[in-house]
């Protein structure tokens, strides 16, 4: 059982490897291999969440058995370990929704680049999740941004290139905003492991020294996070980049990409900073305030959407916002909401990016809604899940975003001030949600006479059925049976405190 | 067998039937199809007699979330409204036999039909507010296709008015939800209420704001000012008889989340002389009247007819907020009432229509001399709307009008019998100059060229039956009121 | 005044990286962009091994065999700093090559023209 301990750093590792690997590798070969490395992160992550369960509490990895404050550590808890289950699941489903698209997107003979991208991007999401170091945080940021360019622009149209050009210049602000931010911390704690960070941090906020740049270090590592994960009003880079790459790239990018730093964050929150140091600074409110803007004005832009894809990735921002505002309510249980949040988004956001391309697919790869008039009764199952999705994104019960919505209400009482604020952005949200979501399942759902038929692209493609089947069947878990889910989280955030 | 599973069959029965109809290669055929859709709605009945028949039932599914579970029960509210659902689906089904002829695309209306059915029997179970709204959102999601059948540009323009407006509803509603959640001893629907006055001290005010909003939130589904207006939108683009569902039954989905709300959470003592209740009074009254007024200047049968049905839920609202026992019992007495009434009402319309496509109040000059059985179904109903003895109606509106006395209130008492007096006036003025002219048609009526269009029997004998039903239940009101007392009693 | 003196490569620091994040966002130009964003993580390294620094010691590597811990620098910021040239230097890179690849297509380096021509095109 010991054993396990070490599995958190082979998968990041293992990861590492197999990209340098798909380097001389083919297309397809690589793609096994990321296939394989995938499923072999799922099942490691997996016994590891096992083993932090059994145990009851958490662990720390030292690198290269150097020990504290000196040394490199990972640290792993109950929620480190379900997420990086989940997102390797997420992982795994988006690729082989999206396989298909993926050799018809990409030129035969930079497939294994994509795949490497793949491999370094979970490397980085691990490390992410994973890490109890401050610095190598920032390293890991750097290549999750890098790697997660090179899956926008894997497409190599002008569309991508320009797209990725302003993910660069954007994730490039915010990431110079958070190195900026840890070297002002540094320079004041003398830290760089986020235990030792932290109790310097309460330390000086108990003798009122530095107020300043604690304070300034805080905001500048929690703005660059929220410009990274889009939060509005910094998500202009957003739609552009989650529209127009394959498939599996946008499901990745925003089921996985923006919630790892949304993850990094909160870990700040509690571990670097601890959560009262910045409910006491008044960060949370900027965050509650955005967050709600997010939710609103990321729906109001979907809903002028005539682009299927465009429309989704708004509506990313408004779910971003959603995420932001659990954390914003500065209460424990609106922040077990936002991380159950990271989790429900996931699954619905990446099935229907994939299911939407199923439908586009099924429509002569048209994207306009005016084209899949009727593309639901072309290819029944994209039809289905993106339904399945949205009913997710709406809020209906039995669905995982009706868990969410339960949740952040409920975290939302234990903060009086922000209640109203909340349930009535809540119930707009969830009206516009609707208008938006249900408006794209009509016309998916509206027939159209024979000859008006777009051609059908679509040919029957197991794994893109596999996956839509899996993702809808997480979407109804997670909707359904949230109970051990939520006590995860629970007991994760605990430990984290 | 363990009976309490049974309460599950009128939900998964219908639901299951709606996607064999919707999926199975047969019922493309128009025959085998009504007769799968004809038995299983004979079937859906016996298994709702069965159920009535017996004790309360109560399952429990599984936890949405930590005590949160999905939970049904049956209880007098549920009683009533499931076997509203199983009569009016039934008349409604083998109208629409006849009637979908000229629709297209019979499948899918059936297809939803069912599927609604379920959901709303669901609405009728539901044993705590999170169920309620699993149900009600699901309901509102199935019947928005019956809304938007036809397809062309207004009909789906209607179809998302409908949405909107049920989704901004439930979305208060939710908001209610959300909040009450947190001053309640338990989740559960208990008739009296549930509210832990210890824990609420303080949070009055703000509470009562929370009541009204997701009053007026269930009120969209209701048809109550101020969001009212869905209803004269969607009924004349829907087929008559998703219409006839649509204002006899669906409309009352709103009204049972309010019973809900306000004598199963809140309970009416926490209410009762409050601003929520004069302001509900208020807007419940207004509607009866605004409704009949609107209905009074439509031209558009089928229009009239829907505005008729703002005003006449919302006497079964007005009722309701009396908070005392007499105008509870009328205003519950109306719903099964309203339901029968509405339902031939629509169906009337929709004959019409099928059978000469006229929808213009203008146009039915001289129609009781082509379909005298249609419209003599018609006269019934609309008498009984009306209120005159010895129909339905007037049992309803007299307990409301009594319930109104003794309420106490100094100034709604005296002023709402009035309103529901002009309004009764109003009923008369905008629905029998249809029977007079029609049967009247004047001097200058040519009947040479008159013919027989009476429909065939699939519409005729829903009709007649009811048409009858609104007279015998006005004319043997004993039993039922009776059994809406032991239910009151359990809730005041 | 005098804090700032004592302190003046933090505040150079600061300036820089105000100056460079402007650049990075505010200029159209690709090229201005890039120089921008390493003028951005070069104050940051300033600033990292100004904190580093100790006066009259030497950088930590043993050369004649001294070993006490006084006569060195703080070797961790020097270590940050050397990571951190080395991710910058690949983003550099990659920005670069991006930057290539979109002069080709558009023959601009504008952002702004490049967005406005990207629009036009199929996706």
């Amino acid at each position: 059982m010991e054993f396990i301990k070490n599995f958190p750093f082979f998968s990041i590792v293992l990861c590492m490897i197999s990209a340098t690997i798909s380097s001389v590798l083919s297309g397809k070969n690589a793609k096994r291999l990321s296939m394989f490395v995938v499923s072999a992160v799922g099942i490691m992550s997996a016994l590891v969440l096992y083993y932090v369960v059994q145990t009851g509490e958490s662990f720390v990895y030292l690198m290269g058995h150097h020990a504290a404050p000196w040394g490199n550590e990972l640290r792993v808890g109950v929620l480190e370990g379900l997420m990086a289950f989940f997102f390797s699941i997420i992982m795994m489903l988006s690729l082989l929704g999206g396989m298909k698209q993926i050799f018809k997107d990409i030129s035969e003979k930079k497939l294994n680049l994509y795949f490497i991208m793949i491999d370094l991007l979970l490397a980085s999401l691990l490390a992410l999740i994973y890490t109890n170091d401050l610095f190598n945080a920032y390293v890991f940021i750097e290549i999750n941004t890098l790697a997660a360019c090179g899956l926008i622009m894997s497409k190599q149209n002008g569309r991508t290139l320009v797209g990725t050009m302003k993910y660069m210049v954007m994730s490039l602000v915010g990431s110079g905003l958070i190195l900026f931010g840890l070297s002002v911390l540094y320079g004041v704690t003398g830290h760089l492991l986020m235990p030792n960070i932290k109790e310097s941090v309460l330390a000086l906020t108990a003798s009122g020294q530095y107020r300043v740049p604690v304070l300034m270090t805080i905001a500048m590592v929690t703005v660059g996070l929220a410009i990274k994960s889009a939060l509005y009003p910094f998500h202009n880079w957003l739609p552009d980049t989650y529209s127009y790459g394959t498939p599996t790239s946008s499901a990745l990018l925003s089921s996985l990409v923006s919630k790892s730093y949304i993850f990094l964050l909160i870990k700040i929150v509690y571990r670097v900073v601890g959560f009262d140091v910045i409910a006491g600074s008044g960060i949370l409110n900027i965050f509650f305030v955005f967050g709600l803007a997010g939710m609103i004005m990321g729906s109001v832009r979907a809903l002028a959407q005539n682009d299927i894809r465009k429309m989704i990735a708004y509506s990313s921002v408004a779910q971003i916002g959603y995420i932001y505002m659990g954390i914003g309510l500065g209460t424990k249980v609106g922040m077990y909401a936002a991380v159950f949040h990271i989790m429900s988004h996931a699954a619905s956001k990446a099935l229907l990016f994939i299911s939407s391309n199923g439908l586009s697919l099924a429509s002569g790869n048209g994207k306009e809604f005016a084209d899949l008039r009727g593309a639901g009764y072309r290819n029944k199952l994209a039809g289905f899940g993106f339904m399945v999705g949205s009913l997710s994104m709406v809020g209906i019960p039995l669905f995982a975003g009706f868990i969410s919505k339960l949740n952040f209400a409920l975290g939302a009482f234990e903060s009086p001030a922000k209640l109203m604020p909340t349930l009535l952005c809540l119930a707009i949200s969830t009206l516009l949600n609707a208008g938006y979501f249900i408006r794209a399942v009509i016309v998916l759902y509206t027939p159209v006479a024979k000859a008006e038929q777009p051609e059908n692209l679509y040919k029957r493609d197991y794994s893109f059925i596999v996956s839509v089947v899996c993702f809808v069947i997480l979407n109804f878990v997670l909707g359904m049976f949230s109970g051990p889910i939520m006590e995860a989280i629970r007991s994760g955030l605990n430990m984290f405190a | 067998m363990n009976r309490n599973l049974l309460l599950l069959l009128p939900m998964i029965l219908p639901i299951l039937a709606g996607l064999i109809v919707f999926f199975a290669k047969p019922m493309k055929n128009r025959k085998t199809r009504n007769w799968f859709v004809g038995s299983f709605l004979i079937l859906n009945l016996l298994v709702t007699a069965l159920l009535l028949c017996g004790p309360a039932v109560r399952v429990e599914l599984f936890d949405l979330m930590k005590g949160i579970p999905v939970l049904f029960k049956l209880d007098g509210v549920g009683r009533i409204y499931t076997a509203l659902l199983a009569i009016m689906w039934t008349f409604s089904g083998f109208f629409a036999f006849e009637y979908m002829k000229h629709e297209g695309n019979e499948h899918r209306y059936f297809g939803f039909f069912l599927v609604a059915l379920g959901a709303l029997n669901g609405v009728a179970y539901a044993g705590n507010l999170v169920t309620f709204y699993l149900c009600y959102e699901t309901m509102t999601l199935v019947s928005m296709p019956m809304v938007l059948h036809s397809l062309n540009k207004e009909a789906i323009k209607a179809g998302f008015k409908y949405l909107f407006y049920s989704f901004f509803g439930a979305s208060l509603g939710l908001l209610g939800i959300f909040y009450m959640f947190q001053y309640t001893t338990t989740i559960e629907f208990m008739g009296g209420g549930t509210l832990d006055l210890a824990k609420l001290a303080g949070h009055e005010s703000f509470f009562l704001v929370i009541v009204f909003l997701s009053i007026i939130g269930f009120g969209a589904k209701a048809g109550m000012f101020p969001l009212h207006g869905w209803l004269p939108t969607a009924h004349p683009v829907a087929p008559a008889p998703a219409s006839a569902v649509l204002s006899g039954v669906i409309v009352k989905a709103g009204v049972v989340g309010m019973i809900r709300v306000v004598f199963y959470i809140v309970g009416a003592d926490f209410l009762r002389g409050t601003w929520v209740q004069t302001a509900w009074m208020s807007l419940a009254l207004l509607t009866v009247f605004m409704g009949s007024m609107l209905a009074y200047k439509e031209q558009v049968f089928k229009k009239r007819l829907a505005y008729s049905t703002v005003s006449q839920v919302s006497y079964v609202v007005f009722g309701l907020s009396l908070l005392n026992a007499d105008g509870v019992l009328g205003g519950m007495e109306h719903i099964v009432f309203h339901s029968f009434i509405k339902n031939g009402l629509f169906l009337t319309a929709g004959a019409i229509i099928y059978k000469t496509g006229k929808t213009k109040v203008s146009e039915l000059k001289g129609i009781g001399k082509e379909m005298p059985i249609a419209m003599w179904c018609y006269t019934i109903c609309s008498l009984a709307l009306i209120g005159i003895p010895p129909t339905c109606g007037f049992i309803s509106k007299w307990y409301l009008a009594v319930g109104s006395l003794q309420s106490g209130m100094t100034f709604f008492s005296w002023f709402g019998p009035i309103v529901l007096l002009v309004s009764a006036l109003l009923t008369a003025g905008y629905l029998l100059p249809i029977t007079i002219n029609g049967f009247f048609p004047g001097a200058d009526y040519d009947y040479s060229k008159l013919e027989k269009k009476e429909p065939n029997k699939f519409m005729t004998i829903p009709l007649i039956l009811l048409a009858t039903g609104s007279v015998v239940l006005g004319m043997f009101p004993n039993a039922f009121a009776s059994f809406i007392q032991t239910i009151i009693e359990t809730i005041m | 005044m005098g804090t700032l003196f004592t302190n003046m490569e933090q505040v150079v620091a600061v300036i820089l990286f105000g100056i460079g994040l402007c650049t990075l966002l505010l200029q159209k130009n690709l090229i201005k962009k890039i120089i921008g964003f390493d003028i951005m993580d070069t104050a940051v390294y300033l600033f990292l091994t100004a904190q580093g620094y100790i006066d009259g010691r030497k950088p930590p590597i043993v050369v004649d065999g001294v070993q006490s811990v006084e006569a060195y620098i703080n070797p961790i910021p020097s270590g940050l700093v050397l990571t951190g040239i080395v991710v910058s230097v690949s983003v550099s890179a990659v920005m670069l090559a991006l930057t290539i690849r979109l002069y080709r297509k558009y023959h601009t380096l504008d952002l702004d023209e490049i967005i406005e021509l990207s629009k036009k095109e199929e996706n």
